[in-house]
């Protein structure tokens, strides 16, 4: 027999022509069927009454499937601004090929004869549909017409309340102004106030927006009074504009010698900074140590001695360096002592 | 041996040292160095100066050389050790006559290790005599005689 697809249910069978005659082959087509004809029933609902819709894009682009022809259509007619609502699927209904196509699905598959008519759309119905349709178009495009002039009018009705305020502000300042500089404003005014009595027939038009030439004249009239501080004379040093060098960029004439002397540095030096890491090392050692508070360069002469307690004092430490220098002391009172009794003896002896 | 601890000559160079060493037990040997007991513990003393580095700083002192020091010691037996820490002498309890300065030399190297760590850690603690660590049978024995004045 050889393999036959069934593009209705999906499947390849081998069993020939039989397939079509199975139950789960006929009850996917009833389904398929009846989704395909309910897209047929609504289009044609608008072949009396079409929709044309005036927005476009991703809503009105969709494509529908025509399982007769195995082809995907286009279900909206548009024209970048306007669509028809179903346009496209009825147009394609009433193409002969869709006709032919849609007798040989009927045959091949065996469905309900009834139902086939009502896939088909004749050519008298496109017909009333095209007519339909020109008229539906026509209205609408009244009706756009009609919407832009709307806004326009709108648009215009704005502006002119713009002007009438400016107009009543110049109107409070304009006295003031002219008092302080008579000579210019009188020119001014009457220009803007001939300009304002023009600009009011002019209605139809949207006439541009222009800036008043007041508000100029009051910025100018403003700067006079700044404070002169007097001409600025740069011919010796140069300027930004001659394209001498920044202040900032020059060499600071309180500097000492220039280059010589590096600049200041900043921080600590490094010994300064060893010093200060010592300390830190100092700061964890335990505060109450053996002479924790010994100053260890603190100058002492020749004949300091340290505090040592000796051997046969009694006492604190500190008497024990007293005790020693005194009886150094007296060993020597005593050396010289003999010394001198010895001589003086000598002496007596000898005289 | 004592070719490798510093030697101090004079009395001004011991009272830098004295003072000068911050936070470290300063060790001071008095001897002579031709004298047998003062090899043996100079011996000692320059092994174990590196590993106590940084507790302790070693010095060798001639007794010869800084006659004051050596009446101001009361050292009549050498090789005598006396112990500093930031200027202050530190006193152990060994359980001889004499607290002020070790007498003689050490049997081992760990003897002297272990003294130095008890008067590092008295010295910390704040006390200023600390008491011996060595086993007693292990420390020299002497009589300490007593000179009239």
């Amino acid at each position: 027999m050889g393999a036959f697809y069934c593009a209705v249910c999906r499947q390849t069978s081998f069993s020939g022509k039989g397939h079509i005659f199975g139950k789960s082959h006929q009850s996917r087509l009833r389904v398929v069927l009846l989704k395909f004809l309910e897209k047929v029933k609504e289009a044609r609902r608008t072949i009396k009454k079409p929709q044309v819709e005036k927005f476009d894009g991703p809503q009105h682009e969709n494509k529908f499937w025509c399982y007769c022809c195995g082809l995907e259509i286009e279900r909206n007619v548009t024209d970048g601004n306007m669509t028809v609502l179903h346009g496209g699927l009825l147009e394609h209904m009433a193409t002969p090929e869709h006709k032919k196509n849609t007798h040989k699905f009927w045959w091949e598959n065996k469905a309900d004869p009834k139902l086939r008519d009502k896939v088909i759309i004749t050519e008298e119905e496109i017909e009333r549909f095209k007519d339909e349709v020109t008229k539906v178009l026509d209205t609408c495009v009244e009706k756009e017409d009609e919407f832009i002039k709307q806004q326009a009018d709108h648009i215009r009705a704005q502006e002119k309340q713009r002007q009438e305020v400016l107009q009543s502000l110049i109107e409070v300042c304009f006295p003031r102004m002219q008092w302080q500089y008579p000579s210019l404003w009188p020119h001014y005014a009457v220009s803007k106030i001939s300009r304002g009595s023009h600009f009011r027939p002019q209605d139809q038009q949207a006439g541009p927006s222009w800036v008043d030439p007041m508000v100029d004249v009051q910025w100018a009239g403003l700067g006079q009074a700044l404070t002169f501080i007097g001409y600025q004379d740069s011919t010796n040093s140069g300027n930004v504009h001659t394209g001498a060098i920044p202040p900032w960029l020059q060499d600071d004439p309180l500097e000492g010698s220039s280059g010589a002397a590096a600049q200041p540095e900043i921080g600590p030096s490094l010994q300064d900074f060893l010093k200060q890491k010592e300390q830190e090392k100092l700061r964890k050692l335990p505060p109450n140590r053996v002479g924790a508070n010994f100053d260890h360069s603190s100058h002492t002469d020749a004949n300091w001695l340290p505090s040592f307690g000796r051997v046969w004092n009694s006492g604190r430490r500190w008497q024990s360096r007293h005790q020693f220098r005194q009886e150094e002391g007296q060993t020597n009172r005593h050396k010289r002592k003999r010394e001198h009794g010895t001589d003086g003896s000598k002496k007596t002896k000898t005289e | 041996m004592s070719l490798f601890l510093p030697k101090l000559a004079c009395k001004k160079d011991i009272d830098e040292v004295i003072k000068g060493v911050a936070e470290k037990v300063v060790v001071l040997r008095f001897g002579r160095d031709e004298d047998s007991v003062c090899l043996q513990l100079d011996e000692i003393l320059s092994k174990t100066a590196h590993d106590l580095s940084n507790m302790a700083s070693i010095y060798i002192v001639d007794v010869d050389k800084a006659p004051i020091y050596t009446r101001y010691f009361d050292i009549s037996y050498i090789p005598s050790t006396v112990f500093f820490f930031n200027g202050q002498h530190m006193k152990v309890d060994y359980g001889s006559p004499d607290h002020t300065k070790f007498v003689g030399s050490f049997k081992t190297k760990q003897d002297f290790m272990d003294l130095i760590e008890v008067i590092y850690r008295g010295a910390m603690r704040g006390k200023m005599i600390v008491q011996s660590p060595i086993d007693p049978q292990n420390i020299p024995k002497y009589d300490l005689l007593y000179h009239g004045i």
